[in-house]
């Protein structure tokens, strides 16, 4: 039995829905959605592609398929650690896959008090000194995060590397476009931020309380 | 249809980073500026919208504004870090020197005409180009040890119609500044200039106006700029920052830094640094 014209008509409808889910991919508005459609699609066309032996594009969306798939995973992971920082220990360590590893050399700065803030940074090694106030940073340590949102963008101190190490850096531009891309990681992302700033808020009135008692106290004769 | 919703609108953002900055609002004089200095501030903001663009004016009106009205900045050294910071942050660059060869041709009209040839340091000329280009070829430069020998030297010419349209060229290229390596570096300069003096401020002012005056070392192009900058991180890095860090107990960093300027221009900078170490020397141990 001849079945060719089964594969041609296997085809035309085959192409017929690959259309119908390529426009519905690019009307999306936001990434997590356009990943998924962009999938239905590759899978669609994969299939398609079988029976009418298109080996072109068999290869092509072979191939963007797990590419596809990985940067949905992506996403999905980053909105899930976001929102797991956001109830736990307000880490920032979900931003490491998307920054950029910097080696620093002792005596260099990375950024000076005042100057307009661009990125934040990760320290993953070595030592790092916030010169005006004289405080060390820990390796972990997260800075420039709230400079992002900062409405005059400016550093309040500099920041010196004592002893060469590796910090990771993302600019701000990056973290806004996954903020764009994605309303739930920007919506955690917020509450992230917020939640830092309050706890920030709240150390300095520990440290203004303690202040205050210290000086409230009788001095001894 | 408002501009801003319009079609080509969204296409400039989407190719700002290609086509340039398109805001040109020039900034306003900062509040609080004494009346004494707007005509300085005035011609700077000028100076950095021809040379570079508004958003220039506005970074240099930002770094102004951290000094206005601080405890220790009078008139006097606001003035001086107006005009010092408006010098060093239009530095020579060949696309400079374009633009002033341009500029020399509107005032003296089509009759006048002249032509230099400057000599540049291989690596200065390579780093006014985008770092995604710059970087791998100063890599290059540098493995073939060629980047200190090597001096091209570049005639600016507008005496002839061929020699206007390569200066329109070579000025026309300021829209790539930004991204070159020697912005970057010119932008970390300027930023540990005044951040050296927000230090002094704090911790000697007396010595602030000679921090802010070491920025006169720094001058021109080619071997001269070079050496400038040189001896400035010389005398930076071995007298001021190690007063302001408290591991160097100079009483009189402003006279130290007399003493050492006095000790320039030496091209191996060995008087300097000797200097230096015998200035440090006579430090009491602290």
């Amino acid at each position: 039995m001849d079945t060719s014209h089964l594969a041609e008509h296997a085809g035309a409808a085959g192409s017929f829905f690959a259309s119908i889910f390529v426009v519905a991919t690019l009307s999306m508005r936001t990434m997590i959605p356009l990943r998924v459609f962009g999938i239905l699609t590759n899978i669609i066309l994969i299939i398609t592609a079988i029976p009418t032996h298109n080996y072109a594009t068999l290869i092509l969306h072979s191939v963007l398929l797990p590419l596809n798939a990985y940067r949905l995973h992506q996403m999905l992971q980053l909105v899930r650690d976001v929102k797991k920082s956001v109830n736990s220990d307000l880490s920032m360590e979900w931003l490491k896959p998307f920054m950029t590893e910097r080696k620093c050399a002792a005596g260099e700065v990375l950024f000076y008090k005042d100057e307009k803030a661009d990125s934040m940074f990760y320290i993953v090694s070595g030592r790092f000194r916030l010169v005006e106030s004289g405080i060390e940073l820990p390796v972990g340590a997260i800075v420039g995060e709230l400079g992002m949102l900062s409405p005059s963008n400016a550093r309040t101190q500099t920041l010196e590397c004592v002893e060469a190490g590796v910090v990771l850096s993302v600019t701000y531009d990056q973290v806004e476009q996954l903020y764009v891309q994605n309303p739930a990681f920007g919506f955690y992302f917020l509450r992230l931020a917020s939640a830092r700033l309050f706890q920030n808020i709240g150390t300095l009135q520990e440290q203004l309380a303690q202040h205050t008692a210290s000086t409230a106290a009788p001095k001894p004769a | 249809m408002a501009d801003d919703d319009g079609i080509l609108s969204s296409l400039r953002y989407l190719f700002a980073d290609l086509l340039g900055d398109d805001d040109d609002t020039p900034p306003f004089l900062p509040e609080g500026l004494p009346e004494n200095l707007t005509s300085v501030v005035s011609e700077a903001i000028d100076l950095l919208i021809e040379y570079q663009s508004a958003g220039c004016a506005r970074l240099y009106v930002d770094r102004l504004r951290r000094f206005i009205g601080r405890r220790g900045v009078d008139d006097a050294m606001l003035g001086d870090i107006a005009r010092l910071m408006a010098g060093r942050m239009a530095y020579q660059d060949p696309i400079r020197i374009a633009q002033l060869k341009l500029a020399e041709l509107d005032k003296a009209g089509a009759q006048g005409g002249s032509a230099e040839v400057i000599k540049f340091r291989l690596d200065e000329l390579v780093e006014a180009l985008p770092a995604v280009i710059a970087e791998p070829v100063l890599d290059a430069l540098e493995w073939a040890g060629w980047v200190r020998k090597s001096r091209v030297s570049i005639r600016f010419s507008n005496r002839n119609r061929l020699g206007i349209r390569r200066l329109k060229i070579e000025a026309g290229l300021r829209r790539w500044r930004l991204f070159s390596v020697r912005y970057a570096k010119e932008r970390a300069w300027v930023e540990r200039w005044l951040h050296m003096i927000d230090r002094s401020l704090t911790k000697q002012p007396q010595a602030a106006s000679a921090i802010v005056h070491t920025a006169t070392m720094i001058k021109g192009h080619g071997e001269a700029y070079r050496q400038g900058l040189a001896d400035w991180h010389a005398i930076i890095d071995g007298l001021a920052k190690p007063t302001f860090d408290g591991v160097l107990a100079l009483s009189d960093l402003a006279g130290a830094i007399a003493e050492a300027r006095a000790a320039m221009p030496d091209p191996r900078q060995a008087t300097l640094k000797r200097k230096i170490a015998e200035i440090r020397a006579r430090v009491p141990a602290g």
